[in-house]
């Protein structure tokens, strides 16, 4: 609880600061980032446990969630309560679309296949550019927060990406510590044997699935409501994935807490390379990340987890 | 509609031809290897980067062809290097940790792209004066370029020799063996990391070749290799990971779908989403591809 304490400590602090020093306000558009982050890579650990595979285009499900949010908003004026709803509900039905696909494609063709939806979405929004605007993104989308005080504003932003990863962290949390965790482990370890002691690993694998991308969905109908625009050139590119990916690697490998711990320190530390060494900072963030994941193979939390050692760490799996 | 077959048949032949070219190093390392090869497209990126690097420090504006090829020389003699600094450094080291390859090689694709956009930016205007044949061919109703023309070319003589190496030779024996199973090939006497590494570095090959072949026809910029690797993912998958043949069935069945959406129906911008669409209908109907085997042959 202590850590859940100075998440919430940290943007009030930073909103005091804002007072003496008005600079520091822009601090908590990292520490949102910093929970989008978490909030994405949270879903996507359930994901990659319960389908023993890794999911190469989890981006796909933000741009679902931020196009639907940003589409009911601009053109119905739909309230954004409503949006989150239309946003959840299509995560949920792309995720049940595309669940099977951890079921039919194994191994290198599972992660080359998700790879490639993200790309072939980036690629309808250009081709159907009417819609939603492939070359410039949607704009004029409602903001979820309007007090008229930007510093307030992103104060509220700040609580609102701080809630909605502490829900995605403890519901994960609960998920993880239940009997279908261990059904999810079996999975995870060897889909035979899972399946030779009673598990019905299609059905863990598309829940496992649908949850994660509705989850991840929601993350897009924020981001939508946050920034009032959303474009498919930010969130569904390589890019986005890739930091998406270090937050998961960087954290622990999938582990839960590892991930908000992942999504801080990326966060914090792009814009402190940005800060520091200007326009050499796109070169060098990815050769500090690549220097990171080779020295800390098991991430942050490995870290912790020498010290307190936790017996179950999941496999990640690609040539399966 | 004899011109529209006349069209499909052309640019089925010739950009089919090229994805063969473009698709067959990353085919073989994910059959070979079985990695996943997520930094593939800097392989692209660097091919023309370096290659513009080592000209400029060589020679000044016109450059000349003897420039050109001491660049490319260097070039291929750094992409070499830094195949095997990869394979060594990432691959071997992580092999039991696949995750790590993966980023790690998609990182240092990510890097190879932003170094080049660093320090030649699109506005520098890189341009490789690699035409070999100048001038346009008109076939029946159709022009092209002559330049295409030889890239085609090019793709099936690579192919042809990377078949005829992997049917004809001892160490190509060696390959196939790896490719059907990894641990017997060792205890046969077959050393897998140097055969791992030599593949590793003979699938530059046809990359740099496609690279080169078409840096005078069509655009180049830092980011070009991710739409390559794209082609080259869609024609892997399709024709069955790692499989030559099934990678020469699949590239020209992209080639025919981009060629008939692409020329005869003209709409470019569906090409992408039409192979795609094609890709998933052929995975739900055989899930391991064309050639249903992750075998070199």
């Amino acid at each position: 609880m202590i850590y859940v304490g100075i998440l919430i400590v940290v943007p009030l602090l930073v909103y005091l600061i804002s007072f003496i020093w008005p600079p520091a306000i822009n601090l908590l558009t990292r520490v949102i980032e910093a929970n989008l982050l978490a909030a994405i890579a949270i879903p996507l650990a359930l994901m990659t446990i319960s389908t023993g595979r890794m999911n190469f285009g989890p981006q796909f499900y933000i741009g679902i969630g931020g196009y639907a949010a940003a589409l009911l908003s601009i053109h119905f004026h739909v309230p954004p309560g409503l949006t989150m709803v239309a946003a959840a509900l299509g995560g949920v039905i792309f995720g049940f679309i595309m669940s099977p696909m951890a079921i039919i494609s194994g191994g290198l063709y599972y992660s080359l296949l998700t790879l490639l939806f993200p790309l072939l979405f980036l690629e309808a929004t250009y081709i159907f550019t009417d819609l939603f605007k492939g070359d410039t993104g949607l704009s004029g989308v409602a903001p979820l927060v309007s007090t008229g005080n930007f510093s307030l504003n992103l104060l509220s932003y700040a609580f609102i990406s701080l809630t909605i990863m502490l829900v995605y962290l403890f519901a994960m949390d609960k998920i993880f510590r239940s009997r279908y965790a261990i059904q999810m482990a079996a999975v995870n370890d060897d889909e035979e044997v899972a399946n030779s002691i009673g598990v019905n690993v299609n059905k863990v694998k598309m829940i496992g699935f649908t949850i994660a991308a509705t989850l991840v969905a929601v993350v897009g109908w924020f981001y939508a409501h946050y920034y009032q625009a959303f474009s498919g050139q930010i969130f569904l590119p390589l890019s986005f994935m890739l930091k998406i990916f270090m937050v998961t690697m960087l954290g622990g490998r999938t582990q839960i807490y590892g991930c908000v711990i992942g999504g801080y320190f990326i966060a914090f530390l792009e814009m402190i390379l940005i800060r520091l060494t200007g326009d050499m900072s796109p070169v060098l963030f990815p050769i500090i990340l690549l220097i990171l994941l080779l020295v800390l193979p098991e991430g942050l939390f490995g870290l912790y987890r020498k010290r307190k050692y936790r017996e179950y760490m999941p496999t990640l799996r690609f040539r399966r | 509609m004899l011109g529209a077959v006349e069209t499909t048949l052309i640019y089925t032949f010739l950009l089919g031809s090229l994805y063969l070219l473009v698709s067959l190093g990353f085919s073989l390392i994910c059959g070979v290897l079985r990695i996943f090869h997520l930094g593939y497209a800097y392989i692209f990126t660097a091919t023309i980067y370096l290659t513009w690097m080592f000209m400029t420090i060589f020679g000044t504006p016109p450059y000349s062809t003897t420039v050109l090829i001491i660049a490319i020389i260097c070039m291929l003699a750094v992409q070499a290097g830094l195949a095997v600094a990869i394979y060594k450094g990432l691959i071997v080291r992580y092999l039991r940790h696949e995750e790590i390859i993966i980023l790690g090689l998609l990182f240092l694709a990510i890097i190879v792209e932003q170094a080049a956009l660093r320090f030649y930016p699109i506005q520098t205007g890189v341009y490789l004066e690699t035409t070999v044949i100048h001038g346009v061919s008109t076939i029946g109703q159709v022009t092209v370029s002559n330049q295409l023309i030889f890239a085609a070319i090019l793709g099936i003589v690579i192919a042809g020799l990377f078949v005829l190496f992997f049917l004809k030779t001892k160490l190509g024996l060696a390959v196939r063996a790896i490719s059907y199973d990894v641990y017997s090939s060792r205890l046969m006497g077959i050393r897998v990391d140097r055969v791992f590494m030599f593949i590793f570095v003979l699938t530059l090959i046809p990359v740099i070749a496609a690279t080169l072949a078409i840096a005078p026809i069509w655009a180049v910029d830092p980011y070009m290799g991710w739409g390559y690797m794209s082609t080259a993912i869609l024609v892997s998958v399709l024709g069955g990971l790692g499989n030559i043949k099934g990678t020469m069935i699949a590239s020209y069945i992209i080639g025919f779908v981009h060629s008939v959406v692409g020329f005869v129906f003209n709409q470019p911008v569906y090409m992408g989403l039409a192979a795609l669409v094609v890709v998933l209908v052929m995975l739900i109907v055989r899930p391991q591809g064309i050639a249903k085997s992750e075998t070199v042959w």
